[in-house]
């Protein structure tokens, strides 16, 4: 039953008598109200089977039969009308029985007869001004009802898409699972392809190398001083090559190398390289200015490469300044920890800046400097590989800074 | 041919390395002694004296064994492998040559018992060197 506000008010009116009834629908004569009579317990349990919405029932108590206890007794049977209310009617007064078994029947409420109509109609009144209450509510918990509807589907709705979006990842996982086997095979191709290029191109370059010493060695005297020469510089070339390829093959290692992050004293590590630096005879030796270094957390033999390949660079490049300092230092900038490596060489002209790190690449002439150019790529990949950066500042003539940035182990 | 007083046992496929190793070694004094065989198969025959090795005397061993590492057919490591299994061979000193320190069959080859490695480096003095040193050194050990 759907309630509905502004309609008609129904009123059920039970009496064995017909002018009862009429005169019950005499005083109640209301144009919002609407009288529906039954003149038996038995005529109104029929009518209560079809319609359910009266806001009251009157309930005459004397009545052949099936007197209007009884008839209450069937009504509060049917579920939608337990709590419809109910006037008994009666013309006896003195019967408590009559009473409490009317109030055990469910019934609201009593009249005497006869009636007074001022009475009846502001019970009546009062009734109805409830049912209507109740139909008010009634819509308005429809229309919570309708929310809860609402809001179950739009529940309904979000577990869908939730289930859509385990879904994707679940996809995105099976992806990033498939990708990876993708890049580990790479990888592992990769490392059998350096190893190969190792040892293949090695071989012939081995061969040049050693058949050349041989002609050196053996056949010295066949040769004059052109084709020494000649023979030199072939070995010196193949050695070379030597050099880049297994300069090469370090730095694609580097990037599969796994890092194993510890604790790093920098400074200890800077101190033990100067130890470690051999200089040739009659090489100029750089005098050496280290400031405080502090602790850093990254691999320690891939940034003590970091350091050697800075250092030994700024050693390289200031070999022809008769007097010159290494400064090596740190400092703190925002969540990093900054060090450097300055020296007072060389320097390189800023408008290359952008070939510095690149593999190969180099910016002075092996005449000038030897190299084979990979050891700032080096310096790069690890420092990246450790989510720092590379920097540098220069100016030819006057010497180089290069910078790099580890995450500051101290926050 | 008379195999029976071979020294060195030398196994490489490439015939350019082997004629600079075996310069070096000659060249260091071990002229004769050393016998150059082109792969895995090969040094097998000649240590267990079969294939083309029948007539050689199974008693005499070499006293070190040089072995390339990349060999065709049977594998420097796999020869390692039969000579350090072997109660009768294992006491000779083994020298696996590779082409580069990358090799990730070095250590495999450490843990199968293999006495020293070389790396053979592209510069020719370097090799012959270390060819030398090596040579000497496990002779003389096992003199």
């Amino acid at each position: 039953m759907k309630p509905k506000l502004n309609s008609h008010i129904k009123i059920l009116l039970v009496d064995d008598l017909p002018e009862n009834l009429f005169a019950l629908e005499l005083i109640l004569s209301n144009k919002n109200y609407l009288c529906v009579k039954a003149n038996s317990g038995n005529e109104a349990l029929k009518i209560l089977l079809h319609e359910q919405d009266f806001a009251i029932i009157l309930m005459d108590v004397q009545m052949p039969e099936m007197d209007g206890f009884e008839t209450v007794e069937l009504i509060r049977e049917i579920e939608i009308l337990k709590h419809v209310p109910i006037i008994f009617l009666t013309a006896s007064m003195d019967n408590s029985v009559h009473i409490f078994k009317g109030y055990q029947a469910g019934a609201v409420d009593y009249m005497i007869k006869p009636l007074n109509p001022e009475l009846l109609k502001a019970k009546v009144g009062f009734f109805v001004e409830l049912h209507l209450k109740t139909l008010e509510l009634l819509v308005q918990n429809g229309e919570k009802e309708k929310r809860a509807e609402e809001l179950t589907i739009a529940i309904t709705e979000l577990k869908y898409a939730q289930d859509d979006i385990r879904k994707l990842n679940d996809e995105l996982e099976q992806k990033v699972a498939e990708r990876t086997a993708q890049l580990e095979y790479v990888n592992k191709e990769l490392g059998s392809f350096s190893y190969s290029v190792s040892h293949d191109l090695r071989a012939p370059i081995r061969a040049i190398n050693g058949y050349t010493s041989i002609l050196m060695e053996d056949y010295a005297e066949k040769f004059d001083s052109d084709g020494t020469k000649v023979l030199n510089s072939i070995i010196h070339n193949s050695k070379k090559m030597g050099l880049l390829i297994d300069d090469l093959l370090a730095f694609s290692k580097l990037g599969r190398k796994q890092v194993t992050v510890s604790e790093i004293n920098m400074t200890a590590q800077v101190n033990l390289i100067r130890e470690e630096l051999l200089f040739d005879e009659g090489e100029n030796i750089p005098e050496f200015n280290v400031n405080a270094l502090p602790r850093a957390k990254g691999d320690p033999s891939l940034i003590k490469q970091v350091w050697i390949n800075l250092i030994s660079n700024a050693i390289k490049y200031s070999k022809y300044k008769p007097k010159t300092t290494i400064e090596i230092g740190a400092y703190e900038k925002d969540n990093l920890v900054v060090y450097y490596v300055k020296d007072e060489g060389a320097g390189f002209d800023m408008q290359y800046y952008d070939k510095l790190f690149g593999v190969f690449q180099r910016l002075h002439s092996q005449e000038e400097f030897e190299g084979t150019g990979i050891g700032l790529a080096i310096v790069e990949k690890i420092v990246n590989r450790h989510s720092g950066s590379v920097w540098a500042e220069s100016k030819l003539n006057e010497g180089s800074c290069f910078y790099f940035s580890l995450p500051n182990f101290n926050l | 041919m008379n195999h029976d007083d071979v020294e060195i046992l030398f196994a490489e496929d490439s015939m350019d390395d082997a004629a600079l190793a075996i310069r070096a070694l000659t060249k260091s004094g071990f002229t004769n002694k050393i016998h150059h065989v082109k792969d895995g198969v090969e040094a097998l025959d000649f240590i267990y004296c079969t294939g083309a090795y029948v007539a050689r005397n199974g008693l005499q061993y070499p006293k070190l064994i040089l072995l390339d590492l990349k060999m065709p057919k049977v594998t420097g490591m796999e020869v390692l492998e039969k000579i350090k299994s072997d109660p009768k061979l294992k006491s000779i000193p083994v020298v696996i040559l590779t082409s580069s320190k990358e090799d990730p069959d070095i250590k495999k080859c450490y843990a199968l018992g293999a006495n020293s490695y070389i790396v053979k480096p592209v510069d020719s003095d370097k090799f012959f060197l270390a060819i030398k040193e090596i040579g000497m050194y496990w002779l003389i050990l096992s003199e």
